[in-house]
């Protein structure tokens, strides 16, 4: 999987290229327009994150090159300017997903992996975590074939989990996932779905996926 | 003190001084010179009875009449000096007291000395005296009347400028668009004043829009250096082996550093509500909204066992922005679950125009007024920016819809009712 990083900031670059390159994805990155432009000309990517506000250009003209020239590129949008015009101007010219400064990295790795999952959308829309099995189609979760009952934020929360398998998690992380910024404070709501995630997923098939690190959140591990 | 009578407190008793202390000088001069015509007179009929005793050396018959008497008595000397006296003697007819004007000289017939006096009746003259202070007095009381009556018309019509000029300043408001319209003027003082008026204002709103571009432009540079923190902070909890103080070393990084992301981004919210960057309106179904909004929190109050009650109209719909309609009802129903009990409730209630939210919780500690303004909060946890009100109240006052707070029956009570 290729990801191309469009954002003029080296070290918030650097941080995004990190995190992703331990998922297994191929990260370029681009810190300008031109440089951009020149790599998406020159290669495909599954999916493009791009910064919008980039000093030698606007980086919605690129969302309008990547449409004239007829590519699929998945483009996930990084603001700084939590504005609704740019979300539904860059939505409007083909962009998939919108994100604002400052987000948790876990976060912008669920959406790629969202828009990949839409992008590469081949028949199967299912993901497999050892005995786990989600249907993004029909959001249905099963453990070696039998169903397990979810509600609708614990399907988000496991989705979440999967995409950022092996990964720590914050827990401020997951109630913003959950519910946006305004309840990201609150973290004794979480704890209650997460308890409950992990009964039912132990109920169903003993799969003890979510562990909790001490002081700091949680990490989906198959171990 | 109203300027018009500071002004009449100072003008009308100098108007009465002045107008009393000239009728006093126009009195005795009108009286002097009256005086003075009858003296002339006298002298005249002075001048003829020396001319008859010269003529015909016998003395003229003495005479009686109501305005001129001619009387003459025997004198002893003949050097009897002339001299103008003025006497109250009773009337010959009616008995009434009469002033005269009298002259008193002699004349010699014969070789025989006379006292020759001549009279004349002052009551013409007092007649006229009085005639006069009479109109004299009338005209100050008219003129009074006419300057009072004037001045209220008068002043009334030369303030306009100015009383508008204050209208419109009294209803300058930063936040919007509009700029005051001031009238034309022909007065020198009200130009002056209204060119002032217009440079100032526009000097604050110039002044105003840079100061929020500056903290608009400030706010979204913020965000990047913010997203590094947390990112690079995420990717050092990420690290194995970590020790405890570490752990916690991180967190609390990350904690500071989400508050300030979180602060900033109210205040960027705060700052475009201000700035009307909401403006475009479309009919919403807010009921349905609501629902919605309600239905996605739906889990959370379980977590605390929090009952939700609701009485929601189907077909409330109202002309809103609304991305602004999502914030403000988010903001109310997070309050709610926030500032809750464990086994606690919430009742939300949307029926005519009004939205009523109630929930349990402890009461508040400070005055229910201040609760909507900015960083005004309830708990001293570091978790509650205390904008979350200040942002509601900010959206209703943008609608002109009326917010109020309320803590009856245990239960914190926010109704918004939705009127434009």
């Amino acid at each position: 999987m290729k990801i191309l990083i469009i954002e003029d900031e080296k070290a918030l670059s650097e941080s995004i290229a990190e995190y992703l390159s331990k998922q297994e994805y191929h990260c370029d990155v681009a810190g300008n327009f031109h440089d951009a432009v020149d790599k998406i000309e020159y290669s495909d990517y599954d999916c493009i994150l791009l910064d919008i506000t980039l000093p030698d250009g606007d980086g919605l003209k690129i969302l309008e090159q990547l449409k004239a020239d007829k590519k699929t590129d998945g483009v996930l949008i990084i603001s700084a300017k939590n504005s609704l015009d740019d979300k539904i101007k860059g939505l409007n010219l083909g962009a998939d997903d919108y994100l604002s400064k400052p987000f948790h990295l876990s976060e912008m790795n669920a959406r790629i992996a969202a828009i990949i999952r839409r992008k590469n959308f081949d028949g199967s829309s299912i993901i497999q975590f050892n005995n786990l099995a989600i249907d993004t189609q029909s959001k249905t979760v099963t453990i070696e074939n039998n169903p397990v009952e979810l509600t609708k934020k614990e399907y988000e929360l496991l989705l979440y989990f999967v995409s950022n398998k092996k990964r720590l998690i914050s827990k401020e992380a997951i109630a913003e996932h959950l519910w946006g910024n305004e309840l990201s404070s609150n973290f004794d709501f979480i704890y209650t779905h997460i308890k409950n995630l992990r009964r039912k997923l132990m109920d169903a098939g003993d799969a003890d996926y979510i562990k909790s690190v001490y002081g700091m959140g949680y990490k989906f591990t198959g171990q | 003190m109203k300027l018009i009578a500071k002004y009449n407190r100072v003008n009308i008793p100098i108007t009465i001084a002045t107008l009393l202390i000239s009728s006093i000088g126009f009195y005795f001069i009108i009286r002097y010179v009256l005086i003075h015509q009858l003296d002339k007179d006298l002298r005249i009929e002075k001048e003829e009875i020396i001319h008859y005793v010269k003529e015909k050396g016998t003395l003229p018959e003495t005479s009686n009449y109501k305005d001129q008497q001619i009387e003459f008595y025997p004198a002893t000397n003949d050097d009897f000096k002339t001299k103008f006296l003025t006497e109250n003697g009773l009337g010959r007819q009616d008995g009434e007291t009469r002033s005269y004007r009298k002259l008193e000289f002699s004349v010699t017939v014969n070789g025989n000395n006379y006292k020759a006096v001549v009279k004349k009746s002052l009551q013409e003259t007092e007649d006229i005296i009085q005639m006069i202070l009479v109109i004299v007095f009338s005209v100050i009381v008219l003129l009074l009347l006419v300057l009072f009556v004037a001045n209220r018309f008068l002043l009334a019509k030369l303030w306009k400028p100015f009383n508008h000029t204050l209208e419109q300043l009294k209803q300058f408001n930063l936040s919007s668009k509009n700029i005051i319209t001031l009238r034309d003027t022909d007065i020198n003082e009200f130009k002056e004043l209204n060119e002032t008026a217009l440079f100032m204002t526009q000097k604050v709103r110039s002044d105003y829009e840079s100061l929020k571009k500056f903290t608009e432009n400030a706010s979204h540079e913020i965000q990047t250096p913010l997203a590094i923190i947390k990112n690079k902070m995420e990717l050092l909890a990420q690290s194995e082996n970590l020790e405890e103080s570490q752990i916690n070393l991180i967190q609390s990084i990350n904690h500071a550093a989400s508050r300030l992301s979180r602060m900033n981004q109210s205040l960027l919210l705060l700052t475009k509500i201000e700035n009307r960057q909401f403006e475009n309106k479309e009919r919403i179904h807010f009921s349905y909204i609501l629902n919605r909004l309600i239905d996605n929190l739906e889990e959370l109050p379980a977590t605390k066992n929090i009952r939700v009650i609701k009485n929601i109209a189907n077909d409330f719909f109202i002309e809103m922005n609304e991305p602004l309609a999502e914030i403000l009802i988010s903001n109310l129903l997070i309050n709610a679950l926030k500032h809750n009990y464990q086994n606690g409730k919430i009742e939300i209630d949307l029926s005519g125009n009004t939205l009523t939210l109630k929930n349990t919780g402890p009461a508040p500690k400070i005055k229910t007024s201040e609760l909507f303004e900015r960083f005004k909060k309830e708990s001293t946890s570091n978790e509650s920016l205390g904008l979350g009100l200040s942002i509601v109240k900010m959206i209703c006052d943008s609608y002109g819809f009326d917010v109020s707070y309320n803590f009856k029956e245990e239960m914190h009570v926010i109704k918004i009712i939705f009127s434009h």
